[in-house]
């Protein structure tokens, strides 16, 4: 018990700090920036992930071989390493200092985006072949075919695969902390450093916080595939049995 | 082809290969205006390859074939050639419906999304198209609820929605069960009735008789015998005609 009070302790007293960092004297920091990396990054990664699955898809090698490199980058390399390279070696490229909330954003986001491309390729892949014949049959260009026949069923399909991808993203930004990005880890570091005698109720805060951001973002996903699956699968009086919803969308061979 | 039909589609002796497969060979032969052509054969002879290439789902290496007087495989732009195929209505053996999209929104994405035509427009021919092949219940219903026989209803009241001058239609019954092929055939009935130009690989015997003005049979990537219906199933003269015929009528 006197371990929840502890924990009870630390919160009452350092609230502000896990909340928004030291800002207005900083940098937003806490749980806040963590928000933030993760809603940006998430919201830059997904779109990226899926212009660069259709890249790869494309007949012309100049846009494929640029995916396929970075691809291979992203799964070959520790991104904490990508990270500190780009956090040392950017501001010597360009010339002139880049924050470190940008750093990372754009770090996490290309990182992930390799990692998202890679399950919509597979999602578009997986789709049978008549379909895309159909679309071009009925005079789609190549783009339209994707957008209104391809995608909408390849990216419902994949939702629990980017799911995890926008999760392992969330997860990810903790290491903004390495190159002091002032977001939640970073916050509850410096709560530990002054507190010194009591990491683990410290690191129990930050767990729970964690999950509980994973856990929400996970929750809305289940939602939005359950209301999709329901929107393409409206029982009428015409309609006859429902399949689930997985089915209904890759039934056809 | 008749002598009194304009031509509607030509191939010229039109060659392709898969690899070293030779899979249409000197394929030279005419569909005319409002005419229905069967295009049988055994498997594996060409027929889906040869009623793909008309809309250029597959690529020749030879010859040539004009559609409604236009070469469909000179050097043209994507754009040109999307125009051209949006003009071929094409019916497959699996359906290919859009399993996202209801039965209404199957036939009318394309009209929007294609040819731009409005919404409400586009609905109301939708809603006669569904009508026409018997399916105005079922416009909300998406195609895993539908039968096999509704879904080829369905995909040939969205091919019939681009307005196209002529169909072609590749098995469009051999993926059904035998109760459902009456309702997709008598679909295609009314649509010949109506002067449609159609290409259908079938091997729907009575339809053929029935409907088709001529029928083409293939052989190893050729059409070795064309002969109006009575005379191909009465009296083929090609032995390999002969022996098809005899084992269609075992089966
Ligand atoms: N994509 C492909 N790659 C290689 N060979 C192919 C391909 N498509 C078809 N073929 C070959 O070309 C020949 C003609 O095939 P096609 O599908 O046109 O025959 P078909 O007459 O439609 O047969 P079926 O009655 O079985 O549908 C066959 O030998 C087939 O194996
Ligand atoms: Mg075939």
């Amino acid at each position: 018990m006197t371990m929840l009070a502890n924990i009870a302790d630390i919160v009452r007293e350092n609230w502000l700090l896990l909340l928004i960092g030291q800002y207005p004297n900083g940098p937003v920091g806490g749980i806040v920036a963590t928000l933030m990396l993760s809603a940006l990054g998430i919201g830059l990664a997904f779109p990226l992930g899926v212009v660069l699955a259709l890249a790869s898809l494309s007949p012309w090698r100049a846009l494929r071989w640029p995916v396929f490199a970075l691809i291979y980058l992203a799964r070959g390399i520790p991104l904490l390493l990508i990270i500190l390279w780009v956090y040392f070696l950017l501001p010597v490229l360009i010339g002139r200092n880049v924050p470190g909330f940008v750093t990372m954003l754009v770090t996490l986001s290309i990182y992930q985006a390799a990692f998202i491309s890679e399950i919509v390729r597979s999602g578009i892949q997986a789709l049978p072949r008549g379909q895309m014949d159909a679309a071009r049959a009925l005079g789609h260009s190549h783009l339209s075919a994707m957008r209104w026949v391809v995608l909408p069923q390849a990216l419902f399909n994949t939702i629990p695969s980017i799911l995890s991808q926008f999760v392992s993203t969330i997860k990810d930004t903790t290491l903004g902390y390495v190159i002091n990005v002032p977001e939640l880890t970073f916050a509850a570091g410096q709560i530990n450093n002054r507190l010194l005698t009591k990491p683990f109720e410290v690191y129990a805060i930050l767990a729970v916080a964690y999950f509980i951001v994973c856990w929400t973002l996970t929750w809305f996903a289940h939602e939005l595939e359950r209301r999709i699956a329901a929107s393409r699968t409206n029982v009428t009086a015409a309609g006859g049995a429902s399949l689930s919803p997985a089915r209904a969308a890759t039934a056809e061979v | 082809m008749e002598a009194s039909r304009p031509e509607m589609i030509g191939f010229n002796a039109v060659n392709k290969f898969y690899g070293s497969l030779a899979a249409l060979v000197d394929v030279t032969e005419q569909v005319g205006r409002g005419e229905v052509v069967v295009v049988c054969g055994p498997s594996g002879s060409g027929k889906s390859t040869l009623i793909r290439t008309v809309n250029r789902l597959e690529e020749i290496h030879s010859g040539s074939i004009a559609f409604d007087g236009r070469d469909v495989h000179a050097a043209m732009s994507s754009s040109q050639l999307n125009r051209l195929r949006s003009r071929i209505g094409f019916v497959f053996q699996s359906f290919n419906l859009f399993p996202h999209l209801s039965a209404l929104e199957n036939v009318m994405l394309s009209p929007v999304r294609v040819n731009g035509t409005p919404r409400a427009e586009a609905r109301e021919k939708a809603l006669a198209l569904l009508d026409r092949v018997g399916l105005s219940a079922k416009r909300d219903s998406f195609p895993s609820q539908l039968s096999g026989g509704q879904q080829q209803r369905v995909a040939i009241a969205r091919a019939l929605a681009m307005e196209p001058p002529a169909m072609l239609f590749d098995e469009p019954t051999s993926a059904l069960d035998p109760e459902m092929i009456g309702e997709v055939l008598s679909v295609m009935r009314g649509l010949a009735g109506d002067g449609m130009t159609m290409m259908c690989v079938t091997h729907e015997m009575a339809f053929a008789r029935d409907v088709a003005d001529r029928v083409w049979f293939m052989d190893e990537g050729r059409i070795v015998e064309t002969a109006p219906p009575d005379d191909f199933f009465g009296r083929p003269q090609h032995p390999r005609a002969q022996r098809f015929l005899s084992e269609l009528r075992v089966r």
